[in-house]
């Protein structure tokens, strides 16, 4: 049945070649399935109310007074068994895209990050570090966001296109959470704890990660960016051994 | 129900008579007074904020300043106004409408506003410098225990003197509403808004104590060196999260419940019909306060915990969605074949009703993982609740206003200025709202004190800052109306609306002793029961 629903769905989806990030088309169907079914209460709820505001207002000599209305057990045992159907079928609905959006593909490639205050170190399974520090994202002066142009290279996490990235979070001192604007996806980075999340971002691109959890004084600066490159760009740049610490606060 | 002798209004008295008050309208009008100052305060600090987020950069706060503006906003909006203004409506309703002279314990009462004065007073004193507070409401530890935070001390104390106003309050008011009920007024007879306001109560004395707890437990971590909360030493940061949400999500249906009383209330007085399906919206009321209690990990949706909790409650979540909307069905239902009047408090009650419909409605995405996942701690949540609280509670509290003014005060507010501060508060408050729900689901994360100049954002955060002055003009015009009209207005009749609700029988304003003798209530009579006053106008 839901095998059915689904193919359903799928018939009456956009169907773009491919999806600029996954799992995030995952998340565009689960918002337009809700926004079709919210719509349509709306209407059923707004319409009739409309309707009677109009027709049972009071008028001098002809509507003075309410008429007595019988209670009606029926309508209310229906709009009752109707809205559970209803939330019920969404809560599964995203149980099953849901399976989807939290287990990495098989293959994915592993990444850790960690989070702290303020900015995210990216550590690759061949031991390279990229350190995002906020002072990196924001103008000396204006103290505003830098454009990506004006971010420099070393502060930016290459990843390879259309590869599925696993990543493992945590923080060095509070909560932050990472959020991957064109997946989708975003999990909390907890200290003392190993969270998950995984994307795979099919076009080259610079793309924004924001911290999601509040954080102090930095947490609208604590960005980073992720640099999506074709696999060859992405070994060559997974090759050189440039550990960015070096360069610290300034 | 004759008046005798002459009693002074309740405005005349001493400050000293106000101070030592035991008398329920008076405690409940120093409620409502303290309330409405602390929505103005936290109503200027949003139109600060908004301002900040004009356009991208700082324009005009650094980002310390503005997460203090932020968490002060957050803080004194959700307990002084969300939860504090049913201090008002509740005290001063509940002897009144099922006829008793008092509370079951006035002293009590008194303490409980005191302790809600305090509170008050502590908040205004984290405006001074070094006792800033920066944790947001929420109050996150390991964030909270960090010195970026301000004192955890502040925090954590305000939340115990609200706390204990609360619960004192909590007890007090339901041991009136149930042993107190003058004779003809049964359980199932009741205000609808005396159901939501019982309701209200046991949800506070159940879930207060998490709250506290976990405030009790910052206060340890911070200065006696427990670690709760410090992973280092086997303590977990998320502990924090699950005792907090499970008293801060049933408080949003103690918020809610006794706005949905008062919608029920001027509903009924304005279609001039007893609520259409009246037992199934009582049981609506009892299940919204129960599920409110099994819902708090979708607060927690990204926070770590397993994937199969987080399901599991996604279904409890948009449970909830069924009771409210019951509620919202009989609502229409009411209006079927009724008599519809648009007062100033019945165009807001129709306002708040669709406002809900559409702050319901995207609450249960939230309860998706597969959704929140995307949106979680964006523009779309802050959306969300400010359609359900903003706007619906707002809307409930302001028509409430209206529709009490004569009897408080005995004088009629101008319908004309009425209707224009809701139209305004109406137009600001969508183009605020549903321009904040886009920009949330363009990925635009909250308590952010700026964003990268990305053009839609921009666009988007203009046209919202815009809609805010609008809404900050009509709630302006709104009270104006109200404090202008209770100097210089009409004379109103005891009984305006001509509602057979106890509390429009006896004059307005209501004697000191509210009744002279306590009212035996008759078999026929029903606070919806428009026929029964017609029948026995001025003589009851």
């Amino acid at each position: 049945m839901r095998r059915a629903m689904l193919g359903l769905l799928g018939a009456f989806s956009l169907s773009f070649a491919e999806p600029l990030a996954e799992p995030a088309q995952l998340w565009d169907k689960m918002y337009y399935i809700w926004l079709a079914i919210s719509v349509v209460i709306y209407l059923v709820v707004f319409i009739p109310g409309a309707y009677f505001l109009v027709k049972y207002r009071y008028k001098k000599g002809s509507n003075e007074e309410a008429q007595h209305v019988h209670e009606n057990p029926m309508l209310e045992v229906l709009w009752t068994i109707i809205p559970v159907i209803i939330v019920i079928y969404l809560a599964t609905q995203s149980f099953a895209f849901y399976k989807t959006q939290r287990t990495a593909p098989e293959g994915a490639f592993e990444i850790k990050v960690t989070g702290f205050m303020w900015g995210w170190s990216f550590e690759y399974p061949n031991g390279k570090q990229v350190y995002a520090f906020f002072n990196m994202f924001e103008d000396p002066e204006t103290k505003s966001y830098l454009p990506f142009d004006k971010i420099p290279d070393m502060a930016k996490a290459y990843i390879p296109a259309g590869v599925p990235i696993k990543v493992l979070l945590t923080s060095q001192d509070v909560i932050h959470s990472f959020y991957v604007h064109p997946a989708k996806v975003t999990e909390d980075a907890v200290p003392g704890r190993i969270t998950h999340m995984w994307f795979k971002i099919n076009q080259p691109g610079e793309y924004w990660v924001f911290c999601r959890e509040y954080c102090g004084t930095k947490h609208s600066k604590m960005a980073a960016v992720l640099k999506v490159v074709p696999k060859e760009e992405f070994e060559k740049w997974y090759g050189e051994a440039i550990d960015n610490k070096q360069v610290s606060l300034n | 129900m004759a008046v005798v002798g002459v009693h002074k209004p309740w405005f005349g008295a001493s400050v000293k008579e106000w101070i030592f008050t035991t008398d329920h309208k008076k405690i409940g009008v120093m409620y409502g007074v303290t309330s409405l100052v602390f929505f103005l305060i936290a109503g200027i600090s949003a139109l600060g904020i908004r301002l900040e987020l004009f356009q991208p950069g700082l324009q005009y706060v650094d980002e310390d300043h503005y997460n203090q503006l932020l968490t002060l906003h957050g803080v004194l909006m959700q307990f002084w106004w969300a939860v504090g203004i049913w201090g008002s409506f509740g005290n001063f309703l509940l002897p009144l409408m099922i006829g008793a002279r008092d509370v079951a314990f006035p002293r009590l009462n008194a303490l409980s506003y005191w302790l809600f004065f305090s509170a008050s007073v502590m908040a205004l004193l984290t405006l001074l410098p070094g006792s800033q507070i920066r944790m947001m409401w929420t109050g996150y530890p390991p964030f909270s225990l960090n010195d970026n935070a301000g004192p955890v001390a502040f925090y954590a104390l305000i939340i115990h003197l609200l706390g204990a106003s609360s619960l004192a309050s909590a007890i007090n008011l339901v041991v009136t509403n149930l042993s107190m009920r003058a004779p003809g007024i049964s359980l199932k007879k009741m205000n609808l808004f005396l159901h939501s306001f019982l309701a209200m109560n046991v949800i506070q004395i159940l879930g207060v104590p998490a709250l506290a707890g976990a405030v009790t437990m910052l206060l340890l971590d911070k200065y006696f060196h427990t670690a709760f909360f410090d992973p280092a030493r086997g303590g977990d940061p998320v502990l924090y999260q699950n005792l907090f949400w499970f008293y801060s999500h049933p408080v949003v249906y103690v918020m809610i419940l006794p706005a949905f009383g008062l919608i029920s209330e001027m509903i009924a007085t304005f279609s001039r019909r007893e609520i259409f399906g009246r037992t199934s919206m009582i049981f609506a009321i009892w299940g919204i306060a129960i599920l409110g209690f099994m819902v708090w990990i979708h607060h927690m949706f990204t926070s770590g915990v397993p994937d199969w909790i987080r399901i599991l409650f996604s279904y409890t979540t948009v449970l909830i969605g069924v009771p409210t909307g019951i509620k919202i069905f009989n609502w229409i239902g009411t209006l079927y074949k009724g008599s519809i009047r648009f007062t100033t408090p019945m165009l807001y009650t129709l306002s708040a009703i669709f406002m809900f419909l559409i702050g319901g409605l995207t609450g249960i995405p939230l309860g998706l993982p597969a959704f929140d996942i995307g949106i979680h701690d964006s523009h779309f949540v802050v959306a969300h609740f400010h359609y359900v609280l903003g706007m619906a509670l707002t809307l409930a509290v302001f028509g409430g206003f209206h529709y009490w003014f004569p009897k408080l005060t005995g004088k009629m507010y101008s319908e004309f200025w009425g209707k224009v501060g809701l139209v305004l508060i109406m137009i600001g408050s969508n183009i605020f709202y549903f321009l904040q729900f886009i920009v949330g689901l363009e990925g635009m994360p909250r308590r952010y004190a700026d964003y990268p100049a990305i053009e839609s954002w921009i666009v988007l955060h203009q046209l919202q800052t815009f809609g805010a002055f609008i809404l900050a003009i009509g709630v302006a015009i709104a009270i104006l109306n109200l404090i202008l009209s209770a100097k210089f207005g009409k004379k109103a009749p005891d009984n305006p609306w001509e509602s057979p609700s106890l509390e429009w029988l006896i004059p307005s304003p209501p004697p000191p002793h509210n009744f002279d003798k306590i009212p035996h209530m008759p078999a026929d009579w029903d606070p919806y029961n428009y026929e029964w006053l017609k029948k026995h106008k001025g003589n009851y």
